[in-house]
C-alpha cells in the first residue's frame, strides 16, 4: 500500500511549508485508495453477475421466483405438512422446522450447559471430573460425526412390529424413531384462552395491588400466590364454560368480510405503510436513547448497522407484501381464506369440546412396512439425531462459558454471601449466578447462534430442514440461487433475532448493575 | 457446619473455583483413606453425589466396553480399510510418496521440537497416578464387561430355545480375560514399583522430561510391530490375510521404524542447533535485539543471531511443505520442460534481473519524489495488463501479470527499505525469491498429475481433511488480518465493505456456503474456466473461516493501547511500519487461543465434504466402507475410530494451545 505520510527523508528544506503533492496528501491517497477498493469489488461483483447471467440464459434458465407459487411435487419427510402444494410452502416447512428444532434445542442445551458447568465447579471429585471428560470429549469431535454416530445407534434400534393399533405403553422407540402421545390443541382451545386473557388480566391487577400494599404496610401479602390462584380458578373454570365465547366467531367473521370487501391494493398499501411505520418508529426510539443532554452519542458501527438492518427489514416486508401478497398467507395458513378467515373458523359457535387433548401413538401400515401412525407424535431418527448432536455438543461450549462466568466473579461476593448466613444454593441463586450472567450472557448468545446454524447439518441425516428441503426444491426446480437467497434471508433473520433477544436482556442486566 | 476439617466444608455445586489453580503443586498428599473422606463422602449430599456420578461413569463405561468387545462387531472392517480410510485409493507401487511425505513432515516436526520445545518434566508421582490409575480402569473394564457369548465350533453363536444369546459363566468370562488382567498387574505394577522405589516426597516430585514419554510410547508401539503381527489386512479370494503385497512400503513396520528412527534424529540435530546458537549468540552478545523482553521472564535465554535465523528458515519450510509436498511429492506433476525452457526460465531471469535493478534503483537514498511516481506508473502498468486480459485486447501470460503486480507492490514498499545498504539487500533478496516461488509455483501447478488412481479425486480420506484444513488455514489468515485490519481502520469504506462481509458470512451456516461453492460457483465462471471440485471447497472453507478469524484478530487488536499508536507515530513510522512492527506483533500475541481455537474449528468442520460430496475422512466411514460387499452396513465401528482420531487431534490441539496461553504469559499481567 502506498504511504503517505511516509516522513520524507530526502526533503530538502526548501519543500519545508509548502503544501506536498497531491499524490502525497494523506486524505487524497487514503480517499483514492478507498473508492479504488470500491470501484474494484464493484466490478468483480458485476462481472460475476454478468457471467452468471449469461450462463443462466444459456441453459434457459431465468431469474425469478415463481416456484414459490407454483406447484412442484415434492414430499416433506416431517412437518407441518408433508405434501406442500407450492415451493413456497415447502419451504415454511423446512422454516418450520428449523425454528422447531433450534427452540428446542437450546431450551434443552441451555439447561444440560449450566448444569455441566456448574458440576465442573462442584467440590465433588467424581462429579467435577466427569463433568470434565464430558466436556473434553464432546467439543473435540466434529459435531456432524456426533450426529451421523446418534443415526447410526438409532437406525440399529429394532424394527416397529407388526401388531397395529394403538401402542400399549406411552413411549415407543423404534428404527423408526420416537413416537409419544401427542398433546394438542383441540375442539375450545381458542376461546378457553380467550378466558385465560381474561384471568391474566384480572390476576395482573391483583397482584400489581398487593404488592404495593406489601410495599406500604410491609405485610406479608402473597401476592404471587393469589395471582396463580386466580389464573388457575379461571383455568379450571373455563375447561367447561368457554363456549360462552363462541360468538367471536361471527365478530371475527364479519370483521374477516369487511376485509375481504376492501381492494386487495389498499390492504397492500396499508400493511407496506405499517411496516416502514414500524421501522421509522423504532429508528426514532433508538436514536432518543443514544441522546445526551450533551447531544448524540457518536454511534458505533454496530448501531449504524442495526438501523440499516431495521430498514433492510423494512424493505423486505414491503416488498413482500407488494410482490408476494397473493402467496403470502397460503403458504403459512394453507387455506385460501386469510388470518381472520381462519380465526373465525377457530371460534366457531359449535366448538364445545375440551380444549386440551391427549392420544397415544399407534401403529398403521399404509405401504409394505409398518410404521407409526398420525395418532402419536412423531420424532424421526433424523430429528433425534440432529436434535441430541447439537444439544449435547452446544452443552459442552455452554459449560465452559458458565463455568468461566462463575470464576470470573470476585471471590469477595461468595465470602460476603457466607458471611451473611446465606445457604450455599441461596447464594449461587441470587449473588453469584446473577452476576455471572452478565459475563455469560453474550458467548451463550453466540452459542444460541451457533446452534441455529449448526442444524442445517440436518442435511446429512435427512431431517426436513430449511436446507434440506431447499435442496429438493432446487434440484427439482433448477432455481438454485433463488432458493440459496432465501436461506440466506432466513438465517441473516434468525442471527438478528436471536442476537436482539440478547441485547434486550443484556441491557436488562446492566440497569440491575446501576 | 461442625466438621473441623481445615479445608472449608466442601459441598456440591459450589461456586468456588476448584481448578488446579486452587491447589498448589506441592501440597503434602493424603493418605487414601482420609483422602476419599474428605473427597467423595462429606456429608449425605455428596456423597449421594459421588454414587451418582460413578454409577453414570461406570454405565457409560460398560456400554462401551459391551460395545467394542461385542461378537457383533467388526472391527476387520476397520482394520483392512485403513489405508482407505488415510490415502484413499492411491496407488500401491508409488506408496513410497505417501510415507516420503510423511517423513518430511516427521523431520519438520522433529526440528520444530528440537529447536523450539521448552517443554516441562512430569513429576514422577503423575507417572505413578498414570500408572496406577490406567492398571485400575483396566481391571474395572475387564470385571464390568459381560461376559462373551458362547460360540459353537463353526463359530456361529448359540442360542437358547427363545433366541436368547446364551453367554458364558462370570468365572470363565474372568478365566478368559487373562491377558487382560495380566495388562492391568504390569501397569499397576509398573506404578507401585516406583511408588516404592522413591518413597521420599522430593524424590517423588522431581521430574522427568516430557520428551522422553513424547517419544518413547510411540518407540513402543514402532517396537512392538516387529514382535506382533498387527498386519494390515487384505480382502483376498474370500479371505481375510494380514500384511500383503511384498512392496516394503505397503509393509508397516520398516516405514514406521524409519519414521519414528527420522523423529528422535531429527529432535536431537534440533537441539544440537539450539544449543550451538545459543552458545554462539552469548558469545557474541547483540544488545540490539532487547524488544524481546515479553518472553524472558520465562525464557532464561532469548532467541537471538543464529538461533532466530534458523527458526525463520523452519518456520518458512513449515510454510511452504504443503504446497512442495501437494503439488511435487503427492502429484509428481509432468512438467513440459520445452515450455519451461522456452517461456518460464527466460521470463523468469528477465523478472529476476529486471525487478531487481527497478527495486535497487527505487531504494536509492536520494530516489524521492520520482521514485514513488515510478513505483505508482508500474502499478498503473500491471493494472492495465489485467484489464487488457479482461477485454480480450492482447493478453499477456498469466504468471507475468502476477509478478508485474506483485513487482509493483514490492516497489511501493520501497521507501521503507531506502538508504541502508543491508535493508536495500534485503529487499530485492526477498524480490527474488518471490519470483522464484512464482515461478516455480506456476510451473508445478499446471503440470498434469501423472500418479493414476482409479477414482477422479486423487487423494482422499484423512489425507483430504488435511490438505484442507492446512490450506484452508494458510490462506484465511493474511485474508482474515486484512478484513480485521480493515474493520478496525479509520476509512469508512474500507470497514463498512469488510463489517458486510464479516457479518453476513458469520450469519449463514457453512453447509449453504458450501453448497454454493461446489454446486453454484460454476455458474459465475466465465466460458472455458473451471473449477475443480476440492479447489471450490477450499475456497469456500478459505472465505468463510476469514470472516471468523478475522473476528479474532480484531479482538486483539481492540486490545492495543493507544499510546502504542501514538508512540509509534512519534518515533516517525510509517503507517505501514506502524501497523506491521508495532500494532499486529502484539495483537496477534494476544490473539494466539482463540486463533488456534479458531484452527481446531476449521479442522473440525472440514468434516462437512463429506456432504458435499467429497472423499474425506468421514465419508470413508460413513459411506464408502458400509458400501463395500464384505462389510454391508458396517458403520458404527468405522465412525467410532475416526472419532477417536478426529477427538486426539483436536485435543492435542487444544491442549497445545492452552500451554501456549501460559507461555506467553496471558491472563498473568
Amino acid at each position: 500500500m502506498s504511504d503517505p505520510r511516509a516522513p520524507d527523508r530526502d526533503a530538502s528544506l526548501s519543500t519545508l511549508g509548502t503544501r506536498p503533492p497531491f499524490y502525497r496528501d494523506a486524505t487524497v491517497v487514503r480517499w483514492i485508495a478507498q473508492v479504488g477498493t470500491l470501484i474494484l469489488v464493484l466490478a468483480a461483483l458485476w462481472f460475476l453477475a454478468t457471467e452468471a447471467g449469461d450462463s443462466l440464459r444459456a441453459r434457459g434458465a431465468n431469474i425469478d421466483f415463481d416456484f414459490i407459487s407454483d406447484h412442484i411435487g415434492i414430499k416433506v419427510g416431517w412437518g407441518i405438512d408433508t405434501n406442500p402444494d407450492s415451493g413456497g410452502r415447502a419451504l415454511w416447512v423446512g422454516m418450520v422446522n428449523t425454528i422447531r428444532m433450534a427452540a428446542a434445542g437450546i431450551a434443552l442445551a441451555s439447561v444440560v450447559g449450566v448444569l455441566v458447568g456448574l458440576a465442573r465447579l462442584s467440590s465433588n471429585w467424581p462429579l467435577r471430573r466427569l463433568a470434565g471428560v464430558y466436556v473434553e470429549a464432546l467439543r473435540n469431535i466434529p459435531l456432524l460425526v456426533q450426529i451421523l454416530v446418534y443415526a447410526a445407534v438409532l437406525a440399529s434400534l429394532p424394527n416397529v412390529s407388526f401388531d397395529m393399533g394403538p401402542i400399549p405403553g406411552w413411549v415407543h422407540l423404534s428404527n423408526k424413531g420416537l413416537s409419544i402421545p401427542r398433546v394438542f390443541v383441540a375442539d375450545g382451545f381458542y376461546q378457553w384462552a380467550v378466558v385465560m386473557l381474561i384471568g391474566g388480566v384480572i390476576a395482573r391487577v391483583v397482584f400489581k395491588r398487593l404488592a404495593a400494599r406489601r410495599e406500604q404496610t410491609g405485610m406479608q401479602t402473597n401476592a404471587g400466590a393469589w395471582a396463580t390462584g386466580i389464573v388457575a380458578v379461571f383455568a379450571i373454570v373455563g375447561w367447561w364454560v368457554h363456549p360462552i365465547f363462541g360468538w367471536l366467531g361471527g365478530v371475527f367473521g364479519g370483521l374477516s368480510d369487511a376485509v375481504g370487501s376492501i381492494p386487495q391494493g389498499v390492504v397492500q398499501l396499508v400493511a407496506a405503510l405499517a411496516a416502514a411505520g414500524v421501522a421509522v418508529w423504532w429508528i426514532r426510539r433508538f436514536l432518543a436513547q443514544h441522546r445526551t443532554p450533551a447531544g448524540l452519542v457518536r454511534l458505533t458501527d454496530d448501531d449504524w448497522f442495526r438501523m440499516i438492518f431495521a430498514v433492510a427489514g423494512a424493505a423486505i416486508v414491503v416488498l413482500f407484501v407488494a410482490v408476494l401478497w397473493p402467496g403470502l398467507s397460503s403458504w403459512i395458513v394453507n387455506s385460501s381464506s386469510d388470518g381472520l378467515g381462519v380465526l373465525a373458523d377457530k371460534f366457531g359457535n359449535g366448538r364445545t369440546g375440551a380444549p386440551i387433548d391427549a392420544m397415544r401413538p399407534d401403529i398403521v401400515q399404509p405401504g409394505n412396512f409398518p410404521n407409526y401412525g398420525p395418532a402419536g407424535l412423531n420424532l424421526p431418527i433424523g430429528f433425534a439425531a440432529v436434535y441430541f448432536g447439537v444439544v449435547f455438543y452446544t452443552a459442552a461450549f455452554i459449560a465452559e462459558i458458565v463455568r468461566g462466568g462463575i470464576l470470573a466473579v470476585p471471590k469477595g461476593q461468595s465470602e460476603a454471601a457466607q458471611a451473611v448466613g446465606l445457604r450455599r444454593s441461596t447464594a449461587l441463586r441470587r449473588v453469584i449466578l446473577p452476576q455471572a450472567l452478565r459475563v455469560i450472557l453474550p458467548p451463550v448468545g453466540n452459542q444460541y447462534l451457533n446452534l441455529t446454524k449448526n442444524t442445517s447439518l440436518a442435511i446429512a441425516v435427512g431431517y426436513s430442514d430449511l436446507v434440506q428441503i431447499g435442496q429438493t426444491v432446487y434440484n427439482q426446480t433448477g432455481k438454485t440461487l433463488q432458493v440459496m437467497a432465501v436461506w440466506m434471508l432466513f438465517y441473516l433473520a434468525c442471527s438478528l433475532t436471536i442476537s436482539a433477544a440478547v441485547n434486550f436482556f443484556n441491557i436488562r442486566l446492566r440497569i440491575v448493575e446501576r | 457446619m461442625t466438621d473441623p476439617m481445615p479445608p472449608a466444608a466442601p459441598t456440591a455445586l459450589a461456586a468456588e473455583p476448584v481448578g488446579p489453580a486452587a491447589s498448589p503443586p506441592d501440597r503434602p498428599s493424603l493418605p487414601p483413606g482420609r483422602w476419599i473422606r474428605e473427597n467423595l463422602f462429606p456429608n449425605a449430599r455428596n456423597s449421594i453425589l459421588t454414587v451418582f456420578a460413578i454409577l453414570v461413569a461406570l454405565f457409560t463405561y460398560r456400554g462401551l466396553l459391551n460395545f467394542m468387545f461385542s461378537e457383533e462387531r467388526s472391527w476387520i472392517a476397520v482394520r483392512t480399510n485403513l489405508r482407505l480410510m488415510f490415502t484413499q485409493a492411491y496407488p500401491e507401487h508409488q506408496y513410497i510418496r505417501v510415507w516420503v511425505t510423511v517423513g518430511l513432515v516427521v523431520v519438520l516436526a522433529g526440528l520444530s521440537a528440537g529447536i523450539w520445545a521448552r517443554w516441562g518434566g512430569v513429576t514422577l508421582k503423575r507417572l505413578m497416578g498414570w500408572l496406577m490409575s490406567g492398571g485400575g480402569l483396566v481391571a474395572v473394564g475387564v470385571l464390568i464387561r459381560e461376559p462373551s457369548v458362547l460360540t459353537d465350533a463353526a463359530g456361529e453363536t448359540v442360542r437358547d430355545d427363545v433366541g436368547e444369546l446364551v453367554r458364558e459363566s462370570f468365572a470363565a468370562a474372568m478365566a478368559d480375560r487373562w491377558v487382560w488382567w495380566a495388562a492391568a498387574l504390569v501397569l499397576f505394577g509398573l506404578g507401585l514399583a516406583l511408588w516404592l522405589r522413591f518413597d521420599d516426597l522430593a524424590r517423588r516430585t522431581s521430574e522427568i522430561p516430557v520428551a522422553w514419554l513424547v517419544f518413547g510410547l510411540p518407540g513402543l508401539l514402532v517396537a512392538s510391530t516387529w514382535v506382533i503381527r498387527y498386519g494390515h489386512y487384505a480382502f483376498a479370494d474370500g479371505e481375510f490375510i494380514a500384511e500383503p503385497g511384498q512392496l516394503v512400503a505397503m509393509s508397516t513396520r520398516v516405514p514406521w521404524t524409519v519414521i519414528w528412527l527420522l523423529l528422535v534424529g531429527c529432535f536431537g540435530i534440533g537441539r544440537v542447533a539450539r544449543s550451538r546458537a545459543i552458545a554462539s549468540s552469548q558469545a557474541v552478545p547483540d544488545a540490539a535485539d532487547d524488544d524481546e523482553g515479553a518472553e524472558d521472564e520465562a525464557a532464561p535465554e532469548l532467541p537471538r543471531g543464529a538461533l532466530a535465523k534458523t527458526r525463520a528458515i523452519v518456520n518458512l519450510a513449515w510454510v511452504l511443505s504443503p504446497f512442495f509436498l501437494y503439488w511435487v511429492v503427492m502429484r509428481d506433476p509432468e512438467i513440459d520442460y520445452a515450455h519451461v525452457f522456452s517461456t518460464m526460465l527466460p521470463m523468469g531471469l528477465a523478472f529476476g534481473v529486471v525487478g531487481s535493478a527497478v527495486l535497487w534503483w527505487l531504494t536509492r537514498s536520494d530516489a524521492g519524489e520520482v521514485g514513488r511516481l515510478a513505483a505508482i506508473g508500474l502499478l498503473l502498468l500491471a493494472a492495465f495488463h489485467w484489464v487488457a486480459a479482461f477485454f480480450g485486447w492482447y493478453s499477456m501470460l498469466q504468471v507475468a501479470r502476477i509478478a508485474f503486480l506483485l513487482l509493483a507492490v514490492a516497489g511501493l514498499l520501497a521507501p521503507n527499505f531506502a538508504g541502508v545498504a543491508a535493508q536495500r539487500r534485503r529487499l530485492v533478496g526477498a524480490w527474488l525469491f518471490v519470483v522464484l516461488l512464482v515461478f516455480y509455483g506456476a510451473t508445478v501447478i499446471n503440470a498434469p498429475s501423472t500418479i493414476e488412481t482409479p477414482t477422479d479425486m486423487f487423494i482422499g480420506g484423512f489425507s483430504v481433511t488435511l490438505l484442507v484444513s492446512v490450506l484452508t488455514i494458510m490462506l484465511s489468515f493474511p485474508i482474515g488480518v486484512l478484513l480485521a485490519l480493515a474493520r478496525t481502520s479509520r476509512q469508512p469504506i474500507f470497514r463498512v465493505l469488510s463489517t458486510v462481509y464479516i457479518e453476513v458470512i458469520r450469519g449463514v451456516p457453512l453447509i449453504t456456503l458450501l453448497l454454493f461453492f461446489s454446486g453454484v460457483l460454476p455458474l459465475f465462471l466465465p466460458d472455458g474456466m473451471e473449477i475443480a471440485e476440492l479447489a471450490a471447497a477450499i475456497l469456500g472453507y478459505t472465505l468463510f473461516s476469514a470472516a471468523y478469524l478475522a473476528e479474532n484478530v480484531r479482538g486483539g487488536l481492540q486490545s492495543i493501547r493507544r499510546g502504542q499508536y501514538e508512540a509509534a507515530d512519534a518515533v516517525g513510522l510509517t503507517t505501514t511500519q506502524r501497523t506491521g512492527f508495532i500494532v499486529l506483533p502484539q495483537s496477534l500475541r494476544v490473539s494466539i487461543p482463540p486463533l488456534v481455537g479458531q484452527v481446531i474449528a476449521t479442522f473440525k468442520e472440514t468434516s462437512l465434504l463429506a456432504i458435499i460430496g467429497l472423499f474425506d475422512f468421514l465419508r470413508m466411514a460413513n459411506s464408502v466402507v458400509p458400501n463395500q460387499s464384505q462389510f454391508l452396513g458396517v458403520r458404527r465401528e468405522g465412525l467410532l475410530f475416526i472419532s477417536v482420531v478426529y477427538w486426539v487431534v483436536a485435543f492435542a490441539m487444544s491442549k497445545y494451545s492452552q500451554r501456549l496461553e501460559q507461555r506467553v504469559g496471558l491472563g498473568q499481567r
